[in-house]
C-alpha cells in the first residue's frame, strides 16, 4: 500500500489525504519535509523549536488541504505556510523573548554525531546557520528563500506577497550584512 | 568541507544576478543540509490522527450533550402542559390568581391566613 504511493504525483496524494487516507499523507510528510526544513531551520536555527514548528506546518497543510485548488504546486503552498508561521514564530519570540542572540541559539543545538563525515556536515550546516541568524529576519527570510530553496527573486516576491522591488533592495542590504557577519566567523 | 567556498556561496547567493538555483546544489555539495529528526514523520502523522480523534470525541459529546437538553426540554414542557391542565381542571380557568393558588380565595381569607387578623 505504501509503496504504491511512492510513484503517485501530488495530486493523487493530496485526494487520497482528503480521504483520510493516513499513508498518503505520511507520503507527502516524508516528501516535503526537506524543503520545511530548510525554511524553518534555516528561519529559526536549529533548535527544538524549529522541529515543533515543522510538525505544526504539515498539522496546519493537512487541515488546509479541503483548501488547496492545485492552481499552485503543492510545494509552493507548503512553502507559504511554512514561512507564515515561522515569521509568526520570530515575531512571538522577539516580543516575549528578545530571542535570537547567538549564545541562546548554540545553547539549543541538537546534533546527532555519527562519524567524520556527520561532523563535517554538521559543521558547514552550523556556518550557513550562524550566518542566517546574524540577519535581520526580514533580510534572512529572503535569503533563505534564495539561497537553501532556489528561488528566484520573483517567486520569492509572489511567496512573501512583497513588490518585487522591495525584495530585490533587502537582498542587496543582506548581502552587505552577510560580508560583514562573515568576516567575524 | 570548505568554510571559505561556503561563505563565498553565501554571499554569492544575495547578489540579483546570482542563479538562485544553482545555490541550494552547490551547498549541498559542500555538506549543507537541513533535516528533522528521523522520526518527524511519524511524530507528525499521530499528532494529526491522535487529535483528529480527539475532535471526533468531541463532537461525540457534544452531539450526547444536546440530546440529553433535548430530553429534559421536552420533559420539562410536558410538566408544564401537565400543570396548566390540572389548574385548568380543578380551579376552573387559568387566570393568574388560580396558577398561584388562589382562584377560590376571597381577598380576606388571604389576609387572614397571611397576618392572623
Amino acid at each position: 500500500m505504501k509503496e504504491s504511493y511512492r510513484q503517485a504525483d501530488e495530486n493523487e496524494l493530496v485526494q487520497a489525504s482528503l480521504k483520510g487516507d493516513k499513508l498518503a499523507f505520511e507520503e507527502i510528510v516524508s516528501r516535503y519535509r526537506k524543503l520545511v526544513a530548510r525554511t524553518v531551520k534555516g528561519m529559526l536555527g536549529d533548535s527544538v523549536f524549529a522541529e515543533d514548528i515543522g510538525q505544526e506546518v504539515f498539522i496546519k497543510l493537512y487541515y488546509s488541504l479541503p483548501e488547496f485548488r492545485g492552481e499552485a504546486k503543492l510545494s509552493t503552498y507548503i512553502q507559504k505556510i511554512a514561512v507564515n508561521l515561522t515569521l509568526n514564530e520570530i515575531k512571538r519570540r522577539k516580543r516575549f523573548f528578545s530571542m535570537f542572540s547567538q549564545k541562546g541559539n548554540n545553547e539549543m543545538y541538537e546534533y546527532e554525531i555519527a562519524d567524520h563525515e556527520a561532523a563535517e556536515k554538521r559543521e558547514a550546516t552550523e556556518l550557513v546557520n550562524k550566518a542566517l541568524m546574524g540577519l535581520d529576519p526580514k533580510f534572512r527570510v529572503i535569503v533563505v528563500m534564495r539561497m537553501l530553496q532556489g528561488y528566484s527573486t520573483k517567486e520569492t516576491a509572489d511567496i512573501l506577497k512583497l513588490p518585487l522591488g522591495t525584495v530585490l533592495s533587502r537582498l542587496s542590504r543582506a548581502q552587505e550584512q552577510l560580508k560583514e557577519i562573515l568576516q567575524t566567523i | 568541507m570548505n568554510p571559505t567556498e561556503i561563505k563565498k556561496l553565501i554571499i554569492a547567493s544575495a547578489a540579483e544576478e546570482a542563479d538562485p538555483h544553482e545555490t541550494p546544489g552547490k551547498l549541498e555539495d559542500e555538506g549543507v543540509s537541513f533535516d528533522f529528526s528521523s522520526d518527524f514523520t511519524d511524530k507528525v502523522i499521530s499528532r494529526i490522527f491522535t487529535e483528529k480523534l480527539t475532535v471526533i470525541r468531541d463532537i461525540d459529546f457534544g452531539r450526547s450533550l444536546s440530546t440529553v437538553f433535548y430530553r429534559i426540554a421536552l420533559t420539562g414542557v410536558a410538566a408544564i402542559v401537565i400543570l396548566l391542565l390540572s389548574i385548568f381542571l380543578s380551579e376552573g380557568s387559568i387566570s393568574f390568581n388560580s396558577f398561584l393558588g388562589m382562584g377560590n380565595t376571597y381577598d380576606e381569607s388571604v389576609l387572614y391566613l397571611l397576618t392572623g387578623i
